[in-house]
């Protein structure tokens, strides 16, 4: 046991020590905290209007437990994610593993290392929604001093169980993508392949409800006790006992209920490490092998062009991209994540008629109220562009080349700030296809906003590209380093979203302004003053920081 | 031929490499030695341009690594002392980028990339990501690079440290062909026995500062002539 919590500690602060940054970056975290405390203000007022909504609403029927089921429901599936990709990163991709590895410990203990950082991951995300809305039903329902005690207990164990659930379905699967030839694809594949398992459930669970039943059931449900509860609550059983436990914290039912969870994560977590000491092994030794191939004479010729050095340097960004599982999961599936979710929704809501509506009022609209919505809603998707503030950093320790081949360092950042654009493309098509065919959209507004979107990623490229280039990370061992603990993402969305929602808000504002079209060229003509400034920040920053930088 | 005139590097208070004068002549080949942490790698990255040099000038074939940085850059090819770089291309591709990056024809490549890695041995794991390659492996992918776009200036940090003994021999004999052509040819190494067969001249720096400059002869009179390398070098970079 003790040599478990001295790996814990090792591995954590292995991952999570502050020593060794900049002192840039230990400004930066000052500088967030200070922003997230109105904001935080902001989210928790909202918060309690909505809590204080819904319980008066649920209350005279007795069906207020309805709102703690749905946040259990709500989290268990957020958590699932969550877990998805932290285990996917810290179990399989995060090579540090093989340096423990020689040393006397058992494959549960490493395990419960490397389990410690996806924890901090699940306690962060469930703390920022479950801790303020917990507290304020215990507020509105005027609960008593138990109520407290007991969420907060349910607040520590609830992750255990989408934790380890996720983790076993994922030793489960790399056991198996272990013995595939190419295993770099194929642990991407694996994790991808959970995804849309989770995904597929969640479909299967919509399809089995009738859509009419539900809202005539809905109304009768209303009528019972508990009986709102029980429908939302009905797939996932732990949300069913945590909704209890705290619904009666005073009495002897609630003990009981907290007592049942306590148990089936205790059961869980044992479960997890028993699965762990059987899986865990054959499915992360060896998994960092490549695949090898002969190759025969004569191929030299087939596999040889030439091309510019523009052209050259993007590919090996892509190729790098494409191949690094950390990387191909952080850029490329991750950009991909919003776009697929309202696929995923909009198809949804499609089968039920309300999107075509959305199509025709759109139509009706045909102002500027749909194209600066739309814009400000891609631009916070193209934000999110790790492509772009990983530019630098992704390089790592091969970043020395860039310094002594005989390359302009202007080639070589715009070959990156490319790279970003093209991954965006990816995203952009995907927004597209959902705008030509789920939603029926007006061809001119279809076209307006395109076409912004395509000035709108060179411009999120260029800010993620320039921010990476004043701080880089080139020094990981690891691919994880390049996005964990750094706040170069947030700060790229707030300088993106902070210019453009003000402007935004200004336009909207301005009565003598209605047209489509001026509104496009006006924002067009915007976007190029922006992309002519981050282009003259960048070329500063390349001249004052490229050779500097290592 | 580089000129190193009167360099100094700091690293965060700690002086790495101090006020070194050094020129390193066309047509030989010249030994860089020293113990560990005495400054080598970081002259070496100086004068490829991957460090900046705090005070001083370094020049290339006459050109400034620090004003003309492209220009000196096209005449030198540069081994670093690790090899694990582009980790995640194939071996083919990174001779491809490589040959890109310097304008290389189609079929000087497709020769070159042969004829090199059949030498030495990689030719049949072309086709496979460098990561999968041992260490000796990357080695010598990175050194077919040089080879490839065949600059006059070679600058190799400790290229034979992973070598197998053939691979090793083909690299020497290499050396040896490239600095009698008139080139330059400047390697830094720990290995004595390959200090004493190959090079015509060398330098010993300790602690950052230059402790000798001299041919083999030269280094041998300046102590008893039947002294061993090993006990010279020893004696050079002794003093505390
Ligand atoms: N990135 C760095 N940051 C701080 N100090 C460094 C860094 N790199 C090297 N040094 C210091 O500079 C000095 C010279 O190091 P250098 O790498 O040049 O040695 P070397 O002669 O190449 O040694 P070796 O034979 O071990 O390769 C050492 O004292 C080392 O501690
Ligand atoms: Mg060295």
């Amino acid at each position: 046991m003790n040599k478990t919590l001295r790996l814990i500690r090792t591995m954590l602060k292995m991952q999570y020590s502050l020593a060794g940054k900049s002192s840039g970056e230990k400004i930066g975290y000052v500088l967030l905290a200070i922003f997230l405390i109105p904001f935080s203000g902001i989210i928790i007022s909202v918060l309690n209007a909505i809590v204080e909504t819904l319980y008066d609403q649920l209350a005279p029927t007795g069906n207020e437990n309805a709102l703690l089921g749905l946040l259990f429901v709500g989290m268990t599936i957020v958590l699932l994610f969550v877990s998805l990709s932290s285990v996917l990163s810290s179990f399989y991709f995060a090579e540090d593993i093989e340096g423990f590895i020689p040393y006397p410990f058992h494959p549960y203990q490493l395990l419960a290392g490397k389990a410690a950082a996806p924890f901090i991951n699940l306690y962060v995300t469930s703390g920022v929604l479950m801790v303020p809305i917990l507290t304020l039903y215990g507020i509105h329902s005027g609960a008593g001093f138990t109520y407290y005690i007991f969420a907060l207990l349910l607040f520590l164990v609830f992750p255990v169980i989408p934790f380890t659930m996720m983790a076993i379905l994922l030793m489960f699967f790399m056991r198996f993508a272990n013995i595939a030839k190419n295993k770099d694809r194929t642990k991407v594949f694996a994790g991808l392949l959970t995804f849309v398992f989770i995904i597929g459930f969640n479909v299967i669970i919509r399809l089995n409800q009738n859509p009419e039943q539900t809202a005539e059931g809905a109304a009768q449900l209303i009528e019972q006790q508990n009986g709102l509860l029980n429908v939302i609550t009905g797939m996932i059983p732990t949300a069913y006992f945590s909704t209890m436990a705290l619904q009666n914290a005073k009495g002897l039912n609630g003990l009981f209920f907290l007592m049942l969870m306590l148990a089936i994560s205790a059961g869980a977590i044992f479960l997890f490490l028993t699965a762990g000491q059987k899986f865990y092994f054959k499915g992360v030794l060896g998994l960092t092998a490549g695949s090898t191939k002969k190759f025969d004479s004569g191929k030299v010729a087939k596999k040889i062009k030439s091309q510019p050095v523009f052209l050259a340097l993007l590919l090996k960004e892509l190729r790098i991209i494409f191949r690094t599982p950390t990387f191909f999961m952080q850029i490329v599936v991750q950009s991909l994540f919003g776009p697929v979710f309202l696929i995923v929704i909009l198809v949804f809501e499609s089968s039920s008629g309300s999107i075509g509506a959305l199509g025709s009022m759109l139509e009706q609209f045909d102002g500027k109220a749909p194209l600066l919505l739309l814009f400000i809603f891609t631009l916070f998707i193209l934000g999110v562009n790790p492509a772009s503030y990983s530019s630098i950093s992704r390089d790592g320790r091969s970043w020395p080349a860039n310094l002594y081949l005989p390359v302009s360092a202007k080639t070589v950042i715009f070959s990156k700030v490319m790279t970003a654009w093209l991954i965006n493309l990816l995203s952009i098509i995907l927004l597209a296809v959902v705008g030509l065919t789920v939603v029926p959209m007006p061809p001119a507004l279809f076209t307006a906003w395109i076409a912004l979107t395509f000035l709108a990623s060179w411009f999120t490229s260029l800010v993620g590209t320039a921010l990476d280039l004043n701080d880089p990370k080139l020094n990981w061992t690891d691919e994880q380093e390049v996005f964990k603990s750094r706040f170069i993402s947030l700060i790229a969305l707030l300088i993106e979203m902070g210019t453009f929602g003000c402007i935004v808000l200004l336009l909207w504002n301005i009565d003598s302004l209605q047209s489509l079209w001026m509104t496009s060229l006006l924002l067009a003509l915007l976007l190029g003053l922006a992309i002519v400034i981050s282009h003259i920040v960048l070329q500063k920053l390349i001249r004052t920081k490229f050779l500097k930088t290592r | 031929m580089i000129t190193i005139k009167n360099v100094t590097k700091e690293y965060a208070g700690k002086t790495a490499v101090k006020n070194l004068d050094l020129v390193v002549p066309d047509g030989k080949i010249f030994g860089f030695l020293g113990p560990n942490g005495a400054g080598k790698s970081t002259t070496i990255k100086m004068i490829t341009g991957i460090l900046p040099i705090d005070d001083g000038i370094i020049t290339v074939n006459g050109y400034d690594i620090a004003s003309q940085p492209i220009e000196a850059k096209k005449i030198f090819g540069y081994v670093p002392d690790s090899p694990d770089i582009f980790l995640r291309l194939k071996g083919i591709e990174y001779l491809n980028f490589i040959g890109d990056i310097f304008d290389i024809p189609k079929d000087t490549r497709e020769e070159k990339i042969e004829d090199l890695t059949k030498s030495f041995g990689i030719y049949e794991a072309l086709d496979d990501h460098i990561q999968t390659y041992s260490h000796g492996m990357r080695q010598k992918i990175v050194v077919s690079g040089v080879l490839l776009h065949d600059p006059d200036v070679w600058i190799l940090d400790e290229p034979l440290s992973g070598l197998d003994p053939k691979s090793s021999y083909t690299l020497k004999e290499m050396m040896r062909e490239h600095a009698a052509k008139g080139n330059t040819v400047f390697f830094s190494t720990h290995v004595l026995e390959v200090v004493e067969q190959l090079c015509d001249e060398v330098a010993i720096i300790n602690k950052g500062k230059l402790q000798f400059r001299g041919n083999m002869k030269e280094m041998k009179e300046q102590f008893e002539a039947d002294e061993t390398l090993e006990k010279v070098f020893l004696e050079l970079t002794s003093n505390e």
